[in-house]
């Protein structure tokens, strides 16, 4: 190839595909269904009082995502380092906005 | 193969409809720019004749509402943002040693997309009435008493502000991906590391608006509820949104002027840049300190003392990082041989000039102190001496310096600094007898004023002073004019310059670098030419260079986005549905069929050097 | 042309990663999905502020049926992970097995959003519309945000298959696929949060 791409920053990836194979991949998924599961129940259950139950699910949710952003899209993997600095930067925007209207919006 | 080829020649309408090249781009944006910069200018003035006595009657209050939202709108959304981009698309890719950005086609769509939303907000000029109120659109005056002319604010903006976001986006995997050899992020100019953090403010800022744009429309088009009280609705959400976007936005503003300054005082100091290291950080902090302080704009609204503090405490603490950049400015300056050359005149004006907007920055941030000067012409001051005095001057200072690079002539001088001139005594005069005027009381947005209030002199000085802004654009105006029709025979490094981009001819060939150079220290070329070298070290063997084709999608994308927003605002459903279809279409055709662009073999090119 | 060994045998390791061109995309793609995190974080936020304004109308805790929304969940979910088998077919060069999971991966998502037409359209009928209020209005537009985007990735995907017949997969094509996959993904999060503090919370009456 004659082509004259500048590639300042190309390491060799030592990403072995084998880390991330079908099974890792079915026992995330698998995972997943039971977090999802248990959320569902916690609300369905009523017998655990609001307080509770909202941390609990929310905290369900997080463990969720992080296997999404990690697991299946590969945000633990070398040479993502710019990945995983923007998507913190963006979920802390997003978590500003969120306290705020919690605490700073009123009628 | 040893074939070279170049694509059949357009006409010069045409290869700018389709160009996706970097630099073709970046002039497209100063010229669109530019062109919103004089309609903001000519609203301004207008505004100022309206002011120049109590009771005046050139401008009634309705018509007064609508320049004075228009002005803001454009200025801010329509020419500053623009003129910015216009440098980065320009500069950018030089100073890393790279032939264009990460997604030419992208950067095209950017611009188009820019360029609709632009046109579509004015065109409410003739349409029945602009928007008028104000550039920040408050609820429920925005969403009740307003009538059509904001549909043409919302749908307009929100274009314009997807093509932003797209040139963010697109400026940041440039810089992380496609610098030269040898070029670490602590070795690359201070103009690439303010665009860097400006292109990652405008990603995570441009959403919030995108949100609010959105509520907005869809109370105005669909009757929600966001802002309707009566039904549930709260208008503080609007503000929350809006400043959430609009603090970054003003960072977004001035970031890369202070990268030009950092560029240009060293140069015409003949001096390496004072604490590089410490002018990143400041950078980078000022960039995040940017996304905490939202709120001293609503310090009146009823937040709360322990909000109030909060936001009092950051804002202030964004004097610190600026502070420190302010000083190593300075400093640079200090034991350089400083040439006074207006890209020169333009940065060293902007220094003090800054200063004092920064200053009554600090002013304002005390909250118990804002409910004296909140909605009066004390912010006016405030706002205009940090964006004209910084930005505006930050602008006419890349552009005196980066207009060779860019044209291949130099900017006359002479007219430079009877420009320079004009405009910065008309700015001090217009603008700083407005602190005295909010102190005194005159309130923002007000149409007229009362006689013997003590209000007059101030009002006529700063009107006066306008006129000397507008004769001192007049000047620049000139100043092109003369120049283009000069030879276009100005050197590669006209000022002895020390960044990357004085490296390759002016104006560079279409693939910028022959050979993508390595890159061996900060100031790259400086580092060359205290080697003892003639020019930058190639990475690369020379060979064949691939360049992708122009694309006429990019605006016709555009075209169909801006005529789905008549089918929304006009409530014609089949014309929205159309407008919509040809983006989609579009996007389709655009992942189908493959470019497989050109390709230039750069020793068969003439007139290159060596 | 055929899908055909001799070029399947030159195709590297992770080809999406191949190429510049496919290293920026995927870059600036993550990059997109930081802005999106901000845009649904918004829409989020005025949502919570809004959840409780229902002027009178239908709350969630009236309106939500748990049960449907965890089937909404499931095929979505399982719309994640086909994707990703998808992704691991690519990287075995495996183009019909990759091929078969994004097919299935599509008729998930459009069972997705068949069961949220039919939730909307149930809303509709008991009062609870965008007008309705101003909770109505936070619902509908972050509900439906959320469910533009994945018509919109159905789109995409189908175009993506539409590609496939044509160019097969390439140095060039396997980005597009990757950065379909990590939007579906995305897509899949924000759902994660929906069900959780749209209908989870809603039902619970916060």
């Amino acid at each position: 190839m004659t082509d004259t791409h500048s590639g300042a920053n190309r390491k060799e990836e030592k990403h072995v595909p084998s880390q991330h194979s079908s099974r890792n991949h079915l026992i995330t998924f698998g995972l997943s269904i039971i977090l999802t599961a248990i959320a569902f129940a916690a609300v369905a259950m009523e017998q655990v009082d609001v307080k509770s139950v909202v941390p609990f699910i929310f905290l369900l949710a997080l463990i969720q995502a992080g296997f999404q952003l990690f697991v299946w899209m590969h945000l633990d993997q070398k040479g993502h380092q710019f990945q995983r600095i923007f998507m913190a930067a963006g979920a802390f925007v997003a978590l500003l906005t969120i306290v705020t209207f919690v605490f700073w919006i009123w009628w | 193969m040893g074939h070279s080829h170049a694509p059949k020649k357009k006409g010069l309408l045409m290869d700018y409809l389709t160009t996706v090249d970097h630099k073709k781009i970046g002039i497209l944006y100063f010229v669109a720019g530019g062109i919103f910069f004089l309609l903001g200018g000519l609203e301004a003035l207008l505004l100022r004749i309206q002011l120049i006595v109590p009771n005046n009657t050139f401008l009634n209050g309705a018509t007064f509402n609508e320049i004075m939202t228009m002005h803001g709108t454009t200025m801010i959304f329509l020419a500053a943002m623009p003129l910015l981009f216009g440098l980065m698309n320009a500069v950018l890719p030089l100073q890393i040693g790279a032939r264009d950005v990460a997604f030419p086609f992208l950067n095209s769509l950017g611009f188009w997309m820019f360029f609709f939303g632009g046109v579509l907000v004015n065109c409410s000029w003739f349409l029945g009435g602009s928007p008028d109120a104000g550039w920040t659109a408050y609820p429920p005056l925005s969403v009740s008493f307003s009538g059509f002319s904001l549909d043409f604010y919302a749908l307009g903006l929100q274009i314009a502000g997807i093509g932003t976001l797209i040139g963010g986006i697109n400026f940041l995997a440039t810089i992380v991906n496609m610098r030269a050899p040898g070029m670490t992020f602590m070795r690359m100019p201070l103009f690439t590391w303010t665009s860097f953090v400006t292109s990652a403010l405008i990603l995570f800022a441009f959403p919030a608006v995108t949100v609010g744009l959105v509520l907005l429309s869809f109370d105005r088009l669909f009757s929600a509820n966001f802002f309707n009280v009566a039904n549930g609705g709260n208008e503080i959400i609007w503000q929350h949104l809006f400043w959430i976007f609009g603090h970054p936005e003003v960072y977004i503003l001035i970031l890369p002027a202070f990268g030009v300054i950092s560029d240009v005082i060293s140069t015409f100091s003949k001096k390496r840049l004072f604490g590089y290291s410490s002018m990143v950080f400041a950078t980078v902090l000022i960039g995040f300190l940017g996304f905490m302080v939202w709120a001293h704009h609503m310090f009146t609204v009823g937040m709360g003392p322990v909000a109030n503090a909060l936001f009092g405490i950051s804002t202030m603490l964004i004097a610190i990082p600026t502070g420190i950049k302010i000083f190593n400015w300075l400093f640079t300056m200090w034991g350089g041989q400083i040439r006074f050359t207006t890209a020169n005149l333009w940065a060293v004006g902007f220094i003090p000039t800054f200063v004092i907007g920064g200053m009554t920055g600090v002013m304002l941030a005390a909250p118990a102190a804002d409910y004296q000067y909140h909605d009066t012409y004390f912010v006016v001051a405030h706002f205009h001496y940090v964006i004209v005095g910084g930005m505006v001057f930050g602008i006419f200072s890349g552009l005196y310096y980066w207009w060779p690079k860019m044209f291949g002539r130099m900017l006359n001088e002479t007219l430079g600094k009877w420009n320079f001139w004009f405009f910065f005594i008309g700015f001090h005069l217009t603008f700083f007898p407005q602190h005295f005027l909010g102190l005194m009381g005159m309130q923002r947005r007000i149409f007229t004023f009362f006689p013997n209030q003590g209000l007059d002199f101030g009002n006529l000085i700063s009107t006066i002073g306008a006129f000397g802004m507008t004769i001192g654009t007049i000047i620049f105006l000139i100043n092109i004019a003369v120049t283009n029709s000069k030879p276009k025979n100005a050197p590669a490094d006209p000022w002895d310059g020390r960044t990357l981009e004085w490296a390759v001819p002016s104006p560079p060939p279409e693939y910028n670098f022959k050979q993508t150079p390595q890159v061996r220290g900060y100031d790259a070329l400086w580092v060359e030419k205290m080697a003892g070298n003639k020019g930058m070290i190639p990475a690369e063997p020379l060979g064949h260079i691939h360049m992708p084709s122009g694309s006429i999608l990019p605006f016709i994308m555009s075209v169909g986005l801006f005529i789905a927003s008549f089918g929304l605002m006009y409530e014609k459903v089949p014309v929205a549905i159309i407008g919509a279809l040809i983006t989609l279409f579009c996007m389709l055709l655009r992942s189908l069929i493959d470019d497989p662009g050109y390709h230039i073999d750069p020793t068969e090119e003439k007139g290159v050097e060596a | 042309m055929s899908a055909n060994h001799a070029l399947h045998t030159e195709l590297p390791a992770e080809p999406e990663k191949a190429t510049l061109e496919g290293r920026n995309k995927i870059l600036a793609f993550w990059f997109f999905l930081g802005g999106e995190s901000v845009l649904f974080g918004s829409l989020f936020a005025t949502f919570i502020a809004l959840r409780d304004k229902a002027n009178g109308g239908p709350t969630g805790v009236e309106l939500f049926s748990l049960p449907l929304v965890a089937a909404a969940t499931m095929l979505l979910l399982t719309s994640s992970l086909t994707s990703v088998m998808s992704i691991l077919a690519m990287h075995k060069k495996n183009v019909s097995q990759m091929v078969f999971w994004l097919v299935i991966t599509a008729l998930l998502g459009l069972g997705f959003l068949g069961l949220e037409m039919y939730e909307f359209y149930e809303y509709v009928h008991e009062g609870h519309t965008l007008r309705s209020s101003a909770f109505g209005s936070a619902f509908y537009t972050l509900v439906g945000f959320h469910g533009a985007h994945v018509a919109f990735g159905l789109l995409w995907l189908f175009a993506l298959l539409a590609m496939t017949g044509k160019k097969g997969l390439t140095v060039v094509t396997a980005p597009k696929y990757f950065v379909f996959s990590l939007y579906w993904h995305f897509v899949d999060l924000v759902w994660v949060f929906i069900f959780t503090v749209v209908y989870l919370m809603g039902k619970v009456g916060v």
